[in-house]
């Protein structure tokens, strides 16, 4: 008894406090990845803090089955809190994408965390029963646990997940519990059996989540890949936004802020669609200017024109066409062609650039990401299609991607109607691409007489377009809207349109 | 900053991603670099000003004859100027105290956007203001007449979408009047009260006159009417049993916006004003919008300047305007050369304030303590970034529901350019307070950093991070901002006097005489001051 014992007591007490903290933690990391990944917080929060309460009972319940070397059983449950709900975030955010029965495991993880926790309270009571008297054991036991709980209630919205972020501060909390496993094997060395080995596997158990806590960083881009459900090749973050390309058989994908620009498989559709068109009923295509399109698939096509003489690409983000210029899957893609001596490539916000630009274009080809915010938005508005056309030469023609007439009709025919205030003839087409599900497109003449169905050349080798413009442009009663208003910058109804189409999804 | 009653609403505009809040750990452990905070500290010229307490100038040592001599380079003032001009007048001068023409219509700029000093929209005007509607038209501001008659209005000098955003219980939303979150009697309220204004905007008096026009002056002289100027517009919400907590704050926030002073001290005729004098009747669709630029109104004050090229002098303040003989006799003070000079005037125009007049004329003291001038302070921001909660992304005015100050600004948000570097945001505050003068002191005694902290410290309720955020600062005090329609002012003998011109020598011309401060009166009185000086009359031309 005295100081020896009162050290054992106090030891054991730290214990459940450390328990009840790290106890708690786990199952705000739970529900917190709940809420991010599978939505509905309320929802998540609830259900997780009732299946930890729950499994808590489910633990005390099994605590009268352990009767021997409970102190060896304390420690080892200590590791193995430890483990498990250190690693649960990591193995939940691994899992996320790949496993459908996700949230089985969420709770599976969950109901683990609170059998060990339930199971430490009344094993420690049973240790300690004999050498302390019940009154005390109770009341000290459950208030180191309630401060415990509450200590971690208050440190993880304010300190830990702002620090530490969501993965690591499971971690973290996971390495807290077994470095007092450790404590209390080299502390307790004579009360135990074969220290040792609970030496060993506590050690090891640390060493584990220790290597997870440095490599957690590549860890969460490795889940970021299993978000896309494909290998990532490169990811690269500019000041607009950020690039991933991914690589899946031979398939190339490629997203711009988790937006999918293009699959190799099925590109080809798109950008032929997109190209040969007005390239085909253009009647002068020396001149063509290219809005967008940084990855120089548009421009791969027009080049198979030889008439073109310049081809001027403007695309706000540097980082984008260089990766073009230079990566080699890339430039085998788009075959080189922003290194092509015919193509000017300037690293230009489009709007101001056309607003001061003196030259004139007899083609133009708009490649825009989808208008999913205001500032998107006001690349296709009025004011927009109003300045690009002060730089159309006389019998000019332009097409503008003009995102899906099936998921999104009224966007689609919004920037129709906007354009037909602008230009003397408009008309729309779509193309089906696999990966992007059914596309469309505006197309516009700055002159009455030119006639969207002529074919004033023609280039061999397409794969998709055939040069019938009738066949794209016919619209089934699915892809028709009305009442649809113009997209002006003082309104902005594309943006809303959009919005409201692509959020049903 | 104004009301969007009519903006369709639209609650959660971004959503969350997961994939983007996996990232969000990585990103919140990048650490900020902490930059040291510019401070900037700017004003009227008061110093040079104040000297009109003293009047310490030197005896004049030049003489200059002119027909006529346009004292301020306000809007009111250039105004006059341009109608002299229309008239076949080129014979004027423009007396300008401040190194700039445009008065509360100036503006300033750094490397990243320009921004207002003052005054910084135009509503679109009522339809039957043709006199400004052709100004518009001739700026290109209109850029022509649809088939029913209506103007149409550059896309590009219109607010652009989103215009609003208020931070109202914990979360952004649409507009500036409060929709989420509200109970169902404070819903009713703003109904009730919404509905009140519709009458007041489309009725009109016995002498088919609008009850609530602009400018002010065209206003019904309906007696029912016109005693609402006599009480507060507290007092007249609470006699309509419209005391809605949020309701309240809304109203109050409109009229310290418009005014410079809450609801407890603007009469109740001013306050109502504000919501039914403009009938948003000059679009097809009937859509409220504002015209704006990055400058603010500076750009119209650019617009009126071309008038008075090569005739303005600035940095020179009259400091005595008096009629000898048939001649008025104008003392004014050139602080560049730091010699005094006496105009000769057939006629003079003060575009003047009336604090500023009680100083140059005999007898006026009287007249200009019935004036009362709520101060200000602007301050703009430059960020390296405003974040939020996201609820509703960055809007042209944002406003922080409950609070003292205005909101801000967003200055580039007038840019076609899809990203900026820096935003640069402009916060407007005005002092609310029984005590004008008492304010007008403390304003001046305060240090800069005091001004930065209220400034952030208002701030933080919709952006915890701002400080951290903020590069630099500018803050723009304005000892007398503007008039404050107070009860008893709009309709009483100091505001009719100080109008009356003097000997048909001295006019008079400032939005201070029609007791609202906006371009549309400034705009109007300095072309009706020309009217009456050419022709006797003050009818628009």
């Amino acid at each position: 008894m005295g100081k020896r014992f009162l050290r054992f007591e106090f030891l054991l007490l730290l214990a459940v406090f450390t328990i009840a903290t790290c106890g708690l933690v786990y199952e705000l990391v739970a529900g917190t990845l709940a809420s991010y990944l599978l939505g509905d917080s309320v929802k998540q929060f609830s259900f997780i803090i009732g299946v930890y309460l729950f499994s808590m009972g489910v633990g005390s319940y099994f605590s009268k089955f352990l009767q021997r070397n409970m102190l060896n059983t304390f420690v080892e449950i200590e590791i193995l809190v430890g483990l498990v709900g250190g690693l649960s975030s990591v193995i939940l955010f691994l899992l996320f994408e790949s496993v459908h029965y996700f949230q089985f495991i969420l709770y599976f993880l969950v109901f683990i965390t609170g059998c060990l926790v339930g199971l430490e309270i009344p094993l420690l009571m049973n240790i300690l029963k004999d050498r302390v008297k019940f009154r005390d054991l109770v009341s000290n036991v459950f208030t180191f646990d309630y401060i415990g709980a509450l200590l971690a209630s208050i440190l993880f919205p304010l300190v830990l997940v702002p620090q530490l972020g969501v993965m690591r501060t499971s971690l973290f909390f996971g390495m807290i519990n077994i470095s007092i496993a450790i404590v209390l094997c080299f502390l307790l060395k004579s009360e135990l059996k074969k220290g040792y080995l609970l030496k060993a596997k506590a050690i090891g158990s640390f060493v584990l989540l220790l290597t997870v806590f440095i490599f957690s960083d590549s860890i969460l881009s490795f889940s970021e890949g299993k978000l896309y459900g494909e290998n990532i090749v490169y990811t690269s973050s500019t000041p607009y936004q950020r690039i991933v390309l991914t690589h899946n058989k031979s398939d190339y994908r490629l997203y711009l802020n988790n937006n999918l620009q293009f699959s190799s498989a099925d590109e080809y559709r798109y950008h032929e669609a997109l190209v040969h068109p007005v390239m085909a009923m253009a009647p002068k295509i020396e001149t063509v200017l290219v809005l967008g399109g940084g990855d120089g698939l548009a421009v791969r096509e027009i080049l198979k024109y030889k008439e073109v003489k310049t081809i001027t690409l403007v695309d706000l983000d540097e980082g984008m066409t260089k990766l073009f210029k230079t990566n080699k899957i890339l430039t085998d893609l788009n075959k080189q062609s922003l290194t092509n001596p015919k193509v000017k490539v300037l690293n230009q916000d489009a709007y101001i650039w056309a607003k001061s630009c003196k030259q004139k274009y007899d083609v133009v080809i708009v490649d825009f990401p989808d208008p999913s915010n205001y500032s998107l938005g006001k690349l296709y508005s009025l004011n927009f299609y109003k300045t690009l056309h002060q730089i159309l030469s006389k019998d000019a023609v332009v097409v503008v991607q003009t995102t899906s007439p099936y998921f999104a009709p009224k966007s689609f025919w919004c920037i129709n109607k906007t354009m037909m205030e602008v230009f003397p003839q408009v008309d729309a087409y779509h193309a089906y691409v696999p990966s992007f599900g059914e596309w469309g497109y505006t197309i516009a003449a700055n002159s009455f007489v030119t006639n969207f169905n002529t074919v004033n050349r023609q280039v061999d080798g397409l794969r998709f377009y055939n040069y019938q413009f009738e066949k794209l442009n016919y619209f089934s009663k699915d892809m028709v809207s009305k009442d649809i208003e113009i997209n002006r910058l003082d309104n902005q109804v594309l943006v809303r349109y959009f919005d409201e189409e692509w959020g049903k999804l | 900053m104004r009301n969007g009653e009519n903006y369709n609403s639209r609650r959660t505009f971004l959503k969350g991603i997961a994939a983007s809040l996996l990232l969000l750990p990585v990103l919140q452990s990048c650490k900020e670099k902490v930059i040291a905070l510019l401070i900037r500290l700017s004003g009227t010229n008061h110093i040079l000003g104040h000297r009109l307490w003293v009047k310490n100038f030197p005896k004049p040592t030049r003489q200059i004859q002119i027909p006529y001599l346009i004292i301020g380079g306000g809007i009111s003032g250039l105004s006059a100027a341009r109608q002299f001009t229309k008239k076949g007048i080129s014979e004027f001068l423009v007396l300008e105290l401040e190194n700039y023409l445009g008065g509360n219509s100036s503006n300033g700029e750094n490397q990243y956007s320009k921004f207002p000093l003052g005054a910084h929209y135009l509503p679109l005007p009522n339809f039957h203001d043709k006199t400004l509607l052709q100004f518009l038209e001739e700026e290109k501001i209109i850029l022509g007449y649809d088939a029913k008659g209506f103007p149409e209005f550059d896309e590009a000098q219109l607010t652009f979408s989103p215009q609003e955003r208020l931070f109202y219980k914990n979360d952004w939303q649409e507009g500036l009047v409060p929709k989420y979150g509200n109970s169902h009697a404070d819903e009713n309220a703003f109904q009730v009260f919404f509905s009140k204004m519709d009458y007041f905007r489309e009725t009109k008096g016995a002498d088919g006159k609008y009850l609530f026009d602009i400018p002010l002056g065209h206003s019904s002289n309906d007696e029912q009417t016109l005693k609402l100027d006599n009480i507060t517009m507290k007092q007249w919400l609470d006699e309509n049993k419209l005391t809605a907590k949020p309701l309240i704050a809304y109203i109050d926030y409109c009229c310290r916006d418009d005014f410079g002073l809450g609801i407890d001290f603007v009469s109740a005729w001013a306050g109502i004003h504000y919501f039914a004098g403009r009938k948003h009747n000059a679009t097809s669709d009937g859509k409220e919008n504002v015209l704006t630029w990055p400058e603010g109104n500076a750009r119209l004050a650019s617009h009126l300047k071309k008038y008075s090229e090569g005739k303005t002098l600035k940095n020179h303040l009259a400091y005595e305007v008096k009629i000898e003989g048939n001649k008025t006799v104008v003392h004014a003070f050139d602080d560049m050369k730091k010699e005094s000079v006496e105009i000769i005037a057939d006629k003079v125009i003060l575009a003047t304030p009336q604090f500023i007049n009680q100083y140059l004329l005999e007898n006026r003291k009287h007249i200009a303590r019935e004036f009362h001038y709520a101060p200000w302070l602007l301050a703009t921001l430059t960020v390296s970034d405003l974040t939020d909660n996201y609820s509703y992304p960055l809007c042209w005015d944002n406003v922080i529901h409950g609070s003292k100050g205005l909101g801000y600004i967003y200055d580039q948000h007038q840019s076609v350019q899809q990203v900026q570097s820096k935003k640069v945001i402009t916060y407007y505050f005005s002092f609310s307070s029984p005590d004008i003068r008492k304010t007008r002191r403390a304003l001046y005694k305060q240090k800069k950093e005091y001004w930065k902290q209220m400034v952030f410290d208002d701030l933080k309720t919709a952006h915890p991070d701002i400080e951290g955020k903020t590069e630099e600062i500018s803050i723009r005090l304005l000892g007398h901002g503007m008039i404050s329609p107070v009860p008893g002012f709009l309709f009483g003998a100091a505001k009719n006097q100080a109008g009356k011109s003097i000997g048909n020598k001295i006019f008079f011309a400032h939005s201070d005489l029609a007791g609202i401060s906006i371009f549309e009166e400034a705009f109007h009185q300095g072309i009706n001051v020309v009217n009456t000086i050419l022709d006797g009359t003050t009818l628009d031309s």
